[in-house]
């Protein structure tokens, strides 16, 4: 077992048994973060992996938010019946993937967008996103849309609706570790190695015989439905959809956390997501305005020092010094 | 007839204001290969310098003179202190930027607070242009603009420092076997582009409201142009601008805002498809 997967699975059984110290609070908090933690796992997947330097990963979480948002809250066109939370998992998961396509489309087609500006055009469509979420009537402006109900264990919005804390914990919890265990897993095999490859050197893998622009679509809209999964999880417990979801701001988030958790392993990403919301909700209120300025400092700081982040330092120290007992 | 001249004229003054936007951009990516996504924060500084200097108690015409310097100052710490230690890894240029941009905006929010400010206009009248009045600073922004531009263009092509600076771009190694001190240049010319974004605030800052985001409106046009018109010269970045620039007050005039965000960044994209190295692309020797 990789270093990295066995840190994942620490981590996972710290998780689990967490609830029975911890306060109510930070169950609560963190049952949110594990959303968030996703998104990350989504933005490391395919810069971490396959070099695809995404800055407006926010678009294909919040359109997973708004997906979640109307197909539950009954504002579908023409269905204001449907209520369902599975029908609205599915919604958000196919948005996101969707939104992931189409950018990809756009930006690998022909002979495809250089790296670096690989990454100004999808935040160019951060911004436009937002922009139009803000405009729109239907998804209600600026304010967005509010009272987005909670899970539901029914088909259709009806039966059980999940509040309390510890089952959402669990909820997000088991989301996030099946969704980490299933990259992993595909990381491990063929579309993993080739992935990787394309990172590396793009150029001898497409004369090797590869259809790069097809891998990288797919990498592209994996990760967009992993997203759209994250923002639908996130929204049921938040209870709104705003345009700040969709856009710039959230965007940055997410290359902030993952860059100081580290790109490397999807794990690490997701340790930096929830440790930097840690922090934040612990801090802000303290700090007030100087805390986006300490985060900001951080983020350029781990990007000079730490290019492979905080935990994904680690996780390549341990490495080597299991590697050292070993021999 | 009479809105028609006044619109382009005002999409005249925001395709110039973006020209200097972009040419500070693909300046610092040509020489450098970095990518500066801190520069609509250059942009943002350029406007608060003017904004605190007349509050100060300077007169307006010395504090838009002084505040691309402070913005200059600003890039060369930066430079110093964050950029030069990622100029080996692309991606990770953009990342250090972008947190740098951060970084700037809160330290402005902190300073001045997170509300919009704004700098009265030098009382200059009007003068009447196609039969309607038009605003005469308006028109000292596009001359000083022009101005810019084309001193940029002759730093670029008659002095010894444009001389380096073009054999930087064209062979950076070799340039540097020829005794070329790259790292100095590296550090003026980041200092230079973050002054012509700085410029660009600071002339626009009567225009627009001052706020921590005023320059991120900049960023993305700054390099869809860029993008369109192609890095290899001078000239790309310039008639991209154009191109962004009219196409987006042309779009707003007609429709709206985001509408022209829309058809902007969709024209882009296909231009970008099209010819993938720029409407001016750099003919390359063949090897």
């Amino acid at each position: 077992m990789s270093m990295a997967n066995r840190v994942a699975l620490a981590a996972l059984i710290v998780f689990a048994l967490l609830p029975l110290i911890g306060s109510a609070g930070l169950t609560a908090d963190l049952a949110i973060y594990f959303a968030y933690a996703l998104f990350a796992v989504s933005l490391a997947f395919v810069w971490g992996q396959a070099g695809l330097l995404s800055l407006g990963h926010g678009v294909f979480f919040g359109v997973g938010a708004y997906a979640m948002s109307i197909l539950t809250l009954g504002m579908t066109p023409g269905l204001t019946d449907l209520h369902s939370t599975w029908i609205g998992l599915v919604g958000a998961v196919a948005a996101g993937a969707l939104a992931a396509g189409l950018t990809g489309l756009l930006c690998f087609a022909g002979k495809g967008l250089a790296g670096a500006f690989f990454g100004v055009v999808t935040l160019a469509i951060a911004f436009i996103a937002e922009r139009l979420a803000t405009s729109s009537t239907w998804l209600g402006g600026l304010n967005g849309l509010m009272n987005v109900p909670p899970m539901t264990l029914g088909l259709n919005g009806e039966g059980r609706a999940i509040f309390d804390a510890l089952p959402l914990y669990y909820i997000s919890l088991a989301t996030l570790a099946t969704a980490m265990a299933g990259l992993s897993w595909l990381l491990a095999g063929r579309f993993g190695v080739l992935l990787a490859a394309i990172r590396d050197n793009e150029l001898r893998i497409w004369s090797l015989g590869a259809d790069v622009r097809r891998i990288k679509i797919q990498a592209y809209v994996l990760s967009g439905a992993v997203a759209g999964l994250a923002g639908a999880l996130f929204v049921t417990q938040f209870g709104f959809a705003s345009p700040s979801l969709i856009g710039f701001s959230l965007s940055l988030d997410v290359l902030i956390w993952v860059a100081i958790g580290g790109r490397d392993s999807l794990i690490a990403a997701a340790l930096g997501a929830i440790t930097v919301r840690l922090l934040e909700s612990r801090l802000a209120d303290l700090m007030g305005p100087v805390w986006p300025l300490i985060l900001g400092l951080m983020f350029m700081a781990s990007v000079i020092f730490f290019p492979r982040g905080l935990f994904g330092s680690l996780i390549a120290a341990l490495e080597r010094s299991g590697r050292r007992q070993d021999s | 007839m009479e809105r028609l001249a006044i619109s382009l004229l005002d999409g005249t003054n925001a395709v110039l204001v973006l020209m200097l936007v972009s040419l500070g951009l693909a300046i610092i990516f040509g020489l450098m290969k970095v990518i500066n996504m801190a520069h609509g924060e250059f942009i943002m500084l350029g406007a608060y310098g003017v904004m605190a200097l007349t509050e100060a108690g300077l007169p307006f015409w010395p504090a838009l003179m002084l505040a691309p310097l402070i913005v200059v100052a600003i890039g060369l710490v930066a430079e110093e202190l964050v950029i030069r230690r990622t100029y080996t890894r692309l991606l990770d240029t953009i990342l250090a930027t972008w947190g740098l941009s951060l970084v700037l905006r809160q330290a402005i929010i902190l300073l001045y607070g997170p509300g919009s400010h704004a700098v009265a206009a030098p009382d200059l009248g009007t003068i009447s242009l196609f039969g309607s009045p038009y605003p005469a600073y308006r028109l000292v922004v596009m001359g000083l603009s022009l101005a810019i531009i084309a001193g940029t263009i002759a730093v670029f092509f008659r002095t010894r420092f444009g001389l380096a600076a073009r054999a930087v771009i064209a062979n950076r190694d070799m340039a540097a076997c020829l005794g070329i001190d790259t790292r100095r240049l590296d550090r003026f010319t980041f200092a230079f582009g973050a002054g012509l974004a700085g410029l660009a605030g600071a002339v626009m800052a009567p225009l627009i409201s001052i706020d921590p985001a005023a320059g991120l409106g900049w960023l993305v046009p700054g390099f869809l142009a860029i993008l369109v018109g192609g890095l290899g010269s001078l000239a790309g970045p310039l008639a991209g601008a154009a191109g962004i620039g009219g196409l987006d007050s042309f779009t707003s005039t007609l429709a709206s805002p985001i509408a022209a965000q829309l058809v902007v960044f969709i024209v882009a994209i296909a231009v970008i498809r099209l010819r993938p190295d720029g409407l001016v692309a750099r003919r390359r020797r063949q090897a």
